[in-house]
């Protein structure tokens, strides 16, 4: 991996950054839609890569029981097998285990689910995760982590936290071994909680094994903790995190928590909210999301959003149209995944533009405004750019909603 | 001469025999305006439209609605519109001039718009039709449409083609003789309603197309299309002015299998009270026959030389049929799109290629007597595909393969060659990007000619088939429409060099010069002896789909499993 800072942020946190892998140029800070299965669901990669994505995300948890490792490994690895030219990132399978699998019961081996095949215990070690991930052959591979929810407290988060660590050597000796490091880069994830000395005392560690990593992501979050809390171990990680690494915050999704994250030094973020919310009816735009099922759409023949350069918007599809045929039709699903895509891809590029025109807090200020100015901004938000140096109220009236703040489009209360 | 007036022309490349009901190639011409190099839009016939759901073909985005050719002329079923009243597409602004391609994302210069207010393939029961409305069907329940209503719709959506309402009954066949006359009567009120002058004389009406009312009955069809042609007087001419009979305004006849089915069945059966139809109480004839007894009385009257649609054919041996003893020139490609959204990929292919691999041999073009008739496709949910790298058809190569490849057909879909994205086409997100490649490719755009990557595999959309992924059934629509447009591209170079039309084509998809010799009929043998025309492969995947579609949930792979462990072993005991 080549990783290369090209501009920072005069007043935030923020960079702007040139990622080079095996299959191309990434553009830090950028937004990877999920792939879980192989496919963006309902596109194909071509279609994706119109749409100015080069990084995706593959769900190894997923792959390895479908469609398994044999079939990928005749394929010659999951770009291969899903045609995908662009850069590619799976993620370690640990959370998967733990969201989706009752039974899993950690071990200092591993991680010991029920197969969901069989039900027969099945082991999942650190050194395995790497060598599924090997196969799959994505540019950017996970450490196996012990996840815990970010809402646990007590002595099992300072464990997950130790454990992820010693997880983290016998990862890196895994892919020592394996002669994959020219094409394929690890990272670690910080874990620790909600607990700031726990945190700390992770990333200390982890910074200390940097040789044997390409970058950290930031995990154990996006759970639903306090949203004052997530940004404050957002800034605590990224500020101690080495300059020189990129930092992934895993799980996030939503325009507000991107552009807060960038602002306090991520440069990666993934989500299946845009593609989910696209299928469920929702299209995203820089005044917030648009609910299409509503029937307030149904005779509304402008496009979700006049400038969006996304395929859906530049035909011109209307909102009518699109009412017309949402949860009824997988034509629409495919619509609103292409603009969401192109939602979350624009709120970045502009991020990196701003960022580099050094312009990135007058670039927060406008989103914000357009996004919120009519609901009023989340306070954690207000507080988080804060912390960096950007008062979104300064000479400005807006209002300020506690709590998440986040924004949806109800229908009107009769 | 002034030039060409816009609309649709339909005309006959060869009125090549005197038999009305042989095997014929056509060609529908669609001129946009009056201007010297206005748009046309030209589909030969024999030929196939697509079918849509609520206003779009299923599974496809509109991008590879526009890069899969074979879709050219696109049939809207109206009702699913009615769930708003006024019909929201009636309701755009602005003076558009397509307003019902603008609103469905079709291209006024490449796809050519019918509207129908009922899905002729929908066999559901309706309440009864009144003297003036039509009941038809949209999620909010039952709607009534009046001719009015009708022709209203059809002047705000400017559709190319509009098919005119019809009393076609869906309750409680078999019907009496007063329900049959009173059925064709309205139909031809109902027909005449649409051909009125537009109110605006600067507007022009769409072309119409009437199904052809009677249903299972000889002497109703035959009572139908004669009325068609009796001369109009008085009022009644006035009212259509200039059409001197209802079929001067007509440019089409459609028939609707699924309706003549259901009547059929219920008189095959125990023979009808009414004495009213001879022809269906021959127990002795086989449906089909009946089907082109029913279709030929309808045309026997009428002029030969206008379009013949028909809807809701189940597969290709059933369109070789209808060509070769009707003469039917339009078809729906329906069957070919269900089979993608179940999973098969079409591969099938004609005139059929000399191959002993399929039981095919040169020369005599003798038939060996195959036990096992090729099927029409893949199910692509079968286990066998998990491995299987290998592009779609057996029959279809892609572009990115084809050096002549095994003389396989290339497959032009987004499945079998999809086009590598130019790096110029791919949208820009900041500036940085920009100033990276002007510093890096200096000052030559040069317009990259069109890459192909490798096809996908039958092992990928297995894949994606399983884990239930919608973009399966994208790609296979893609290749399925673009497989039966060859089928049609194969009937259209038979009837070309089997002397069913002498004249020079006029130029599209023909390959110039050596025109191959061909026998008509010999060629359709050999399809229906090499394949296997029940289907039995779409039947199997709709099995594996539903499978997969109820299975679905929490512990999905393991219930999966189970279900994989009992098939093996009942077919081990079959094997026993």
């Amino acid at each position: 991996m080549q990783f290369e800072v090209i501009a920072k942020c005069h007043t935030t946190k923020a960079r702007a950054s040139r990622m080079t892998l095996a299959h191309g140029v990434t553009m830090l800070p950028t937004f990877m839609p999920v792939a879980t299965q192989a496919a963006i669901k309902g596109l194909t990669p071509q279609q994706v890569e119109l749409l100015g994505v080069t990084l995706i995300l593959n769900n190894t948890y997923h792959l390895n029981l479908r469609p398994g490792l044999k079939v990928l490994n005749e394929a010659g690895g999951a770009h291969r097998f899903q045609g995908w030219h662009r850069n590619l990132l799976t993620d370690s399978g640990g959370f998967q285990l733990v969201s989706l699998s009752k039974f899993t019961t950690i071990t200092e081996e591993g991680a010991l689910f029920a197969s969901p095949f069989t039900g027969e215990p099945t082991m999942l070690t650190p050194e395995e995760s790497i060598s599924i991930q090997h196969t799959i052959g994505a540019d950017i591979i996970m450490q196996l982590d012990d996840v815990v929810s970010s809402l646990t407290t007590g002595p099992r988060v300072g464990e997950a936290m130790e454990r992820s660590v010693r997880w983290l050597d016998r990862c890196i000796k895994q892919h020592e071994q394996s002669g994959k490091k020219n094409t394929q880069n690890l990272f670690a994830i910080v874990q620790g909680g909600l607990d700031p000395v726990l945190r700390d005392r992770c990333l200390d560690e982890m910074i200390a094994r940097r040789d044997g990593v390409a970058g950290y992501a930031i995990g154990g979050l996006s759970g639903g903790e306090e949203k004052d809390t997530f940004w404050r171990i957002i800034k605590q990680c990224a500020d101690k995190l080495p300059e020189e690494r990129p930092r992934y915050s895993m799980g996030i999704g939503f325009a507000e928590d991107l552009l807060v994250c960038v602002a306090l030094g991520v440069d990666m973020a993934d989500c299946v909210f845009p593609t989910r919310t696209a299928r469920f009816g929702v299209a995203l735009t820089h005044q917030g999301p648009l609910n299409l099922k509503l029937s307030k759409h149904a005779q509304d023949f402008r496009p979700i959003d006049e400038a969006c350069p996304c395929p859906t918007c530049s035909e011109k599809t209307s909102r009518a149209m699109l009412h017309h045929i949402v949860t009824h039709e997988t034509v629409a699903a495919h619509a609103l995944t292409i603009h969401n895509i192109v939602f979350q891809a624009q709120v970045m590029g502009r991020a990196r533009s701003a960022i580099i025109a050094g312009t990135f807090p007058d670039y927060l200020r406008s989103f914000f405004s357009d996004y919120f100015g009519d609901t009023g901004y989340p306070e954690w938000c207000v507080n988080a750019l804060r912390s960096v140096g950007v008062d979104l109220l300064e000479n400005n009236p807006a209002n300020v909603v506690p709590g998440k703040g986040a924004k949806w489009e109800y229908a009107k209360s009769p | 001469m002034a030039s060409p007036s816009p609309g649709i022309r339909f005309s006959l490349i060869a009125p090549s025999t005197n038999n009305k009901f042989s095997p014929r190639l056509g060609s529908l011409l669609l001129l946009r305006d009056r201007a010297q190099n206005s748009l046309q839009i030209s589909i030969p016939t024999p030929g196939i439209l697509t079918t849509t759901s609520r206003g779009v073909i299923p599974h496809l985005s509109r991008d590879h609605q526009n890069l899969t050719s074979a879709i050219k002329w696109v049939h809207i079923p109206f009702e699913s519109f009615l769930e708003h009243n006024p019909p929201v597409p009636t309701i755009q602004k602005g003076t558009e001039k397509h307003p019902m391609h603008r609103f469905l994302g079709f291209l006024p210069s490449k796809h050519v718009l019918s509207m129908s207010i009922r899905d002729p393939d929908d066999a559901r029961e309706m309440p009864t039709n009144g003297n003036d409305h039509v009941s038809a069907n949209c999620l909010r329940g039952v709607r009534k449409v009046s001719p009015t209503d009708w022709r209203s719709y059809t002047l705000a959506c400017k559709p190319d083609l509009v098919v005119a309402l019809s009393d076609t009954p869906y309750i409680n066949p078999p019907y009496s003789q007063k329900r049959l006359t009173k059925s064709i009567e309205r139909s031809a009120a109902w027909l005449a309603t649409l051909l009125r002058p537009p109110p605006d004389p600067s507007d022009t009406n769409p072309a119409v197309l009437v199904h052809m009312a009677g249903l299972a009955s000889i002497p109703a069809r035959r009572a139908f299309a004669e009325s068609l042609l009796e001369q109009l007087h008085d009022a009644e001419a006035e009212a259509v002015k200039p059409h001197k009979c209802l079929d001067a305004g007509v440019t089409g006849y459609t028939f609707d299998l699924v309706p003549i089915r259901l009547a059929l069945g219920s008189n095959s059966s125990p023979p009808p009270t009414s004495n009213s139809t001879p022809s269906t109480s021959n127990s002795n004839q086989t449906r089909d026959s009946s089907i082109h007894t029913l279709i030929q009385t309808s045309l026997y009257p009428l002029p030969h030389d206008k379009l013949r649609l028909v809807n809701s054919t189940r597969s290709p041996h059933e369109v070789l049929d209808l060509i070769s003893t009707i003469g039917i020139d339009l078809f729906d490609a329906g069957w070919a799109q269900r089979a993608a959204g179940v999973g098969v990929a079409l591969d099938f292919r004609f005139p059929v290629r000399r191959d002993p691999r399929i039981g095919v041999v040169d020369g005599l073009g003798q038939v060996n007597s195959n036990p096992k008739k090729l099927d029409l496709g893949h199910n692509l949910y079968s286990l066998q595909y998990a491995f299987d790298f290998s592009e779609l058809g057996d029959t279809f190569c892609g572009s990115s393969q084809a050096q002549p490849h095994n003389g396989k057909d290339v497959c032009l879909c987004g499945a079998c060659s999809p086009v590598r994205p130019p790096e110029m086409e791919c949208i820009v997100h900041d500036t940085i990007n920009l100033a990276t490649s002007m510093t890096t490719s200096s000052s030559t755009p040069s317009p990259s000619p069109v890459q192909y990557e490798p096809p996908f595999t039958r092992a990928y959309i297995h894949h994606l088939l399983h884990t239930h992924e919608m973009s399966a059934h994208a790609l296979l629509v893609m290749h399925n429409l673009t497989v039966v447009e060859a089928f049609f591209e194969g009937i259209r170079e038979v009837l070309r060099g089997s002397g069913h039309a002498v004249l020079p084509d006029v130029g599209h998809d023909s390959t110039e010069g050596t025109e191959r010799k061909y026998d008509w009929t010999h060629e359709v043998n050999l399809f229906n002896a090499a394949y296997d025309g029940s289907l039995r492969v779409v039947d199997d995947a709709m099995e594996m789909w539903k499978d997969v579609d109820l299975a679905r949930g929490k512990g999905r792979l393991g219930r999966e499993k189970e279900r994989e462990k009992e098939k093996q072993e009942g077919d081990n005991e079959d094997e026993v």
